[in-house]
């Protein structure tokens, strides 16, 4: 057991004095896997701050019957009551919104608060919310649906104003097809450039390497200090990438927080979970490492 | 113990570098292999060390059957023993004791008890004090001795060294010879390949002389 540890210990040295002889290769190298692996953790930052924020929205088609002023709570529950059963097929819920209990719900958002204070009365109509069933040809229903209602007596408008979150769930789908695309080719040019730094390490202590042999190392003992120049290039790297993900995020919070203030609300980009973070970099310290192993085997038949 | 069993060695379809040897060295015996240039006398050195397979025959070394190992365990072989090649492949990335301590640091020793063994090695071999120079700062003489001090820091049980003494002066050369004697008296088994005959007349001992890959008989030298 101790012998293991003292030769890990020592490949771990000789992976360190192999890294320090060479500083502006290792930062080269360092600066390029890092930087390559900052844009996939900028995009799952950007996935993962817009996430719940689509998440909050129903993503079920809404349609919002605005009911003309005047019009009596009797009436307008009976229309609710005609449309669930004309068109029950296409309607999960319907649900009656007086207008004094949509204006409460409105007060409650910090938004409007000061807007409807210097406001004399209610200026809200009465509304039905009709929830419509989530099926795949339901966009064009949808539309078919809010042209017919919108001729009903006693509706002034019909607002179908879902579209945009199926949209955006759409959008989020292809972005994480894209991250996940983003991620492959990634790993790709970790496994590159470690393969190829590895390569040239190999080169370089041919000498050192067939002396070692000579003496009796094993090919682990040989092939150790690699694995830890791998693991430990991807390990740094991975941290820089954090670090260099974090620092481009904070100019584009600031421009974020700029335009969500226009619209009342806080929005800002961060870095995934610490978790899934750590997991990352443990994944690339393993790929690094792999590709070492790869590469000197490879490398060191001689 | 060292056992060749009619062994051949070739390189591809070329001829043969060793043809049908066969010899026995026993524990502790101190042994000149001879023969001009190009004999086979590296060769034979290379196959004791399972640093290359014979094409044919049997190697024996150290009770282990060399030409059937696997290749995991030819490290294990190796570090029981010491070969000193033609070529000293000293490391010049790193100074003296650091070349000394690379076969401890392969069988994982403590780097204390390393150390302290890696300098009573270079004291045997007359580099006290030498610890610090890089092997370029050090004359022929010396890095041949570096090089027997990397070779014996492991105990082995067989020495084996290719013309440790060539293109050294006599001084230089006696000196090496005397420490090749000195561990032979203490057991370990030598093996010298040499062409050099006024050095191996002065050691009364017993010369397995090679020419042309094949053992042969030379006037004035014990076979």
């Amino acid at each position: 057991m101790r012998r293991t540890l003292r030769h890990h210990r020592y490949a771990l040295r000789v992976a360190l004095g192999r890294l320090a002889q060479h500083p502006f290769s290792t930062l080269a190298n360092v600066l390029v896997i890092s930087l390559t692996l900052a844009l996939p953790i900028i995009a799952a930052s950007i996935l993962v701050s817009v996430q719940p924020v689509a998440r909050d929205i129903p993503v079920s088609p809404e349609a919002t019957l605005l009911i003309r002023p005047g019009t009596d709570m009797s009436a307008t529950r009976e229309l609710a009551r005609r449309l669930e059963q004309e068109h029950g097929e296409h309607i999960a819920s319907v649900r009656v919104v007086p207008r004094d209990e949509a204006l409460e719900t409105m007060k409650q958002n910090p938004a409007w608060t000061d807007a409807l204070s210097v406001l004399p009365d209610n200026p809200l109509p009465d509304a039905i919310v009709v929830t419509l069933r989530d099926l795949p040809e339901m966009a064009q229903e949808a539309a078919r649906l809010a042209t017919l209602w919108r001729q009903l007596d006693n509706v002034d408008a019909v607002q179908l104003d879902r579209d945009w979150v199926r949209r955006l769930e759409a959008l989020l789908h292809a972005a994480r097809v894209g991250l996940g695309l983003l991620a492959v080719g990634v790993a790709l040019v970790v496994l590159a450039t470690v393969f190829n730094t590895v390569r040239m390490q190999a080169l370089t202590q041919r000498e050192e390497i067939g002396v070692a042999r000579l003496v009796g190392a094993t090919e682990s003992f040989v092939r150790r200090p690699f694995l830890y120049l791998g693991g430990l290039t991807g390990l740094v790297s991975s941290i820089l990438a954090i670090g260099l993900a974090r620092a481009a995020l904070a100019p584009l919070n600031e421009a974020l927080a700029r335009l969500s203030s226009t619209y009342g609300t806080e929005f800002t980009l961060h870095l995934p979970d610490a978790l899934s973070l750590l997991l990352a970099t443990i994944f690339v310290a393993i790929l690094a490492a792999l590709s070492a192993r790869l590469s000197v085997t490879r490398n060191t038949q001689f | 113990m060292i056992e060749f069993q009619h062994v051949f060695k070739s390189y591809g379809r070329g001829r043969n570098i060793l043809a049908d040897i066969n010899f026995r060295i026993s524990p502790g015996e101190f042994v000149f292999v001879s023969g001009p240039s190009g004999a086979g006398k590296s060769t034979l050195l290379k196959l004791i060390g399972a640093l290359e397979p014979p094409s044919r025959g049997s190697v024996h070394v150290n009770g282990h059957r060399v030409d059937k190992m696997p290749g995991r365990a030819q490290p294990y072989l190796r570090r029981a023993v010491g070969l000193i090649l033609q070529d000293t492949h000293l490391l010049y990335d790193r100074n003296a004791i650091n070349n000394v301590l690379l076969p401890l640091a392969v069988i994982g020793l403590a780097p204390s008890v390393a150390v302290t063994r890696a300098r009573a090695a270079m004291e045997k071999v007359g580099l006290s004090g030498k610890e610090d120079l890089n092997p370029v700062e050090m004359s022929g003489g010396e890095q041949q001795r570096l090089a027997i001090a990397r070779a014996i820091v492991n105990r082995p049980a067989i020495l084996i060294a290719d013309e440790p003494t060539a293109n050294l002066d006599q001084d230089s050369a006696q000196r090496i010879m005397q420490v090749f004697r000195d561990f032979n008296r203490v057991g370990v088994t030598t093996l010298i390949a040499s062409h050099d005959r006024k050095l191996m007349a002065s050691y009364a001992t017993r010369t397995l002389h090679i020419d042309n890959g094949r053992f042969t008989d030379i006037p004035g030298v014990i076979a």
